[in-house]
């Protein structure tokens, strides 16, 4: 199930509009195609971001995966508890596994919104 | 990557489709990585603290049978058949008789004097037959029974009560092996496995081999079995530096190298290799595997750079993971034969130095001895 009040990204990323800022993590289905998720590294807090580059990255048991910032802006909060607990991510991949959360930038900067997908979108691309 | 379509099935696809397993290419087999529900780690655990059960039937099977079988095997592969009886398995390496690099390491199964059943490895199978009937004096057969039999691994602490519960025989001493009716159909079982834990492979014949399987699952479900995949095996493995070919052993990499000399019959007359690994273990190898453990948050890879503290070159990891156990990245790795165990090396993680110590592996006390 894919909530319907996200936004995504095609590489499996959610977007939670929170006023100025953007609560992140990665899709359900991106948990599971990891498999176990054991280590998360996230960016520190006051690191600038851009939209579509890497900012950390996701390993499991079996392989590694990007974090991409999905909008351009500060990382203001970072979720500390997935430094002991990146199970985290498989078990609430929506609620207690998100990663960051970032204060988006102004104008021009505020660049890979519009790649941004809706709830039905991001589902009809993983059903093609 | 390869068409799946063109790969082989186990006996047990059907089954693991039904579960919903996440399916992959192992040497040219399609075969369960993980199961819906369990996942690499809680796989790895069920193993360590309860019983876990494998489907390996990707794993070769070939006999060599006829006068003297037994004696040929013996001039083939390095390890001595002569500390063995029948009734008994042995681990040993089929290696290029030029080079001594490792074509295969395999399984052997002493039946008697004149048949010897072996377990390679799936990808290497027809290699291993390839060779030995190139080189069989007449009147001794060696076949490929790829497809006559499916292998089933119940490994972990529980896994006595799981074959109790079912009938079949258990408590038979390490590396020993028993042939029993059950149930009207063939099974060898053996006490052997991958993972460090007690546990046996059993070896019905291909067309009772999911009969069996459905068996296993129901009997282990008091003692908390699950279905393992692959996955779960190579960390299981990796956490007792058991070596794995195409990785850690390969024809570039020498049983002297890999530290697999305790499975070389250095005292035979012959065998395939002597004389380049006699001449090698006299000289003393060029590199030498070693355990790798994290002293940081990184997980080492397979090829991944080893350098000294200083920066100089000091090998390659051949495999690496997560361990489930410890928790930390784990490797084996071949490395410069002045590094000892206690250094301290980098290994580069996608261009980022990991401080990891040198160790002698296993990195974990197995809850019971597989032997």
């Amino acid at each position: 199930m894919i909530p319907e009040d996200l936004q995504y990204t095609k590489d499996h990323e959610w977007v939670r509009r929170e006023g100025d800022t953007v609560r992140v993590g990665v899709t359900d289905y991106a948990q599971d195609a990891l498999g176990d998720i054991v280590f998360v590294t996230l960016p520190d807090t006051g690191t600038q971001v851009t939209a579509g580059e890497t900012c950390g990255e996701i390993e499991s048991t079996k392989s590694v995966s990007e974090l991409y910032a999905p909008v351009t802006g500060t990382v203001v909060e970072r979720n500390d508890a997935l430094d002991a607990a990146p199970e985290l991510v498989n078990s609430d991949p929506y609620g207690d596994g998100w990663m960051m959360t970032i204060r988006v930038g102004d104008g021009a900067d505020n660049g890979g919104d519009g790649a941004l997908l809706d709830a039905a979108t991001y589902q009809a691309s993983l059903d093609g | 990557m390869t068409d799946p379509s063109a790969l082989r099935q186990s006996p047990l696809h059907e089954r693991h489709l039904a579960l919903g397993a996440k399916m992959a290419d192992f040497g040219g087999w399609q075969m369960p990585i993980e199961y819906p529900g369990g996942g690499v780690v809680k796989e790895h655990t069920a193993v360590r603290e309860a019983v876990g059960v494998f489907d390996v039937s990707h794993l070769g099977k070939a006999v060599v049978r006829g006068p003297g079988a037994a004696a040929y095997v013996n001039e083939a592969f390095t390890n001595d058949l002569g500390r063995i009886t029948h009734g008994q398995a042995q681990y040993t390496l089929c290696c290029d008789d030029a080079t001594g690099g490792v074509v295969d390491d395999l399984i052997a199964y002493l039946v008697s004097p004149d048949e010897v059943f072996l377990i390679p490895n799936a990808a290497n199978t027809a290699e291993v037959v390839r060779r030995l009937a190139a080189a069989a004096p007449a009147g001794l057969e060696v076949r490929d029974l790829h497809d006559q039999h499916g292998v089933i691994a119940v490994q972990g602490p529980r896994s006595d009560e799981t074959l109790d519960a079912l009938g079949l025989p258990t408590g038979h001493s390490y590396m020993s092996f028993r042939a029993v009716d059950w149930r009207g159909q063939e099974v060898v079982v053996c006490r052997t496995g991958y993972t460090g834990e007690r546990g046996y492979e059993l070896v019905p014949r291909w067309d009772d081999t999911v009969a069996l399987w459905d068996a296993v699952l129901e009997a282990g479900e008091p003692f908390g079995i699950r279905p393992a995949g692959l996955g779960a095996r190579d960390t299981l493995r990796t956490e007792m530096g058991y070596p794995l070919h195409g990785q850690d052993l390969s024809l570039d990499i020498t049983p002297v190298q890999a530290r697999c000399g305790w499975a070389v019959g250095w005292k035979k007359p012959a065998f395939w290799g002597r004389a380049a690994l006699l001449a090698e273990k006299e000289a003393g190898p060029a590199r030498l595997s070693w355990g790798l453990e994290g002293l940081e948050r990184a997980i080492p890879r397979a090829h991944m750079t080893v350098t000294t503290d200083s920066g100089a070159p000091a090998g390659e990891v051949t495999s690496g993971t997560f361990s489930p156990t410890r928790k930390l990245g784990i490797a084996l790795a071949l490395l410069d034969p002045s590094v000892t165990a206690g250094d301290e090396v980098l290994v580069d993680v996608r261009g980022r130095p990991a401080r990891f110590r040198v160790v002698k592996p296993p990195f974990v006390t197995p809850s019971t001895s597989a032997s």
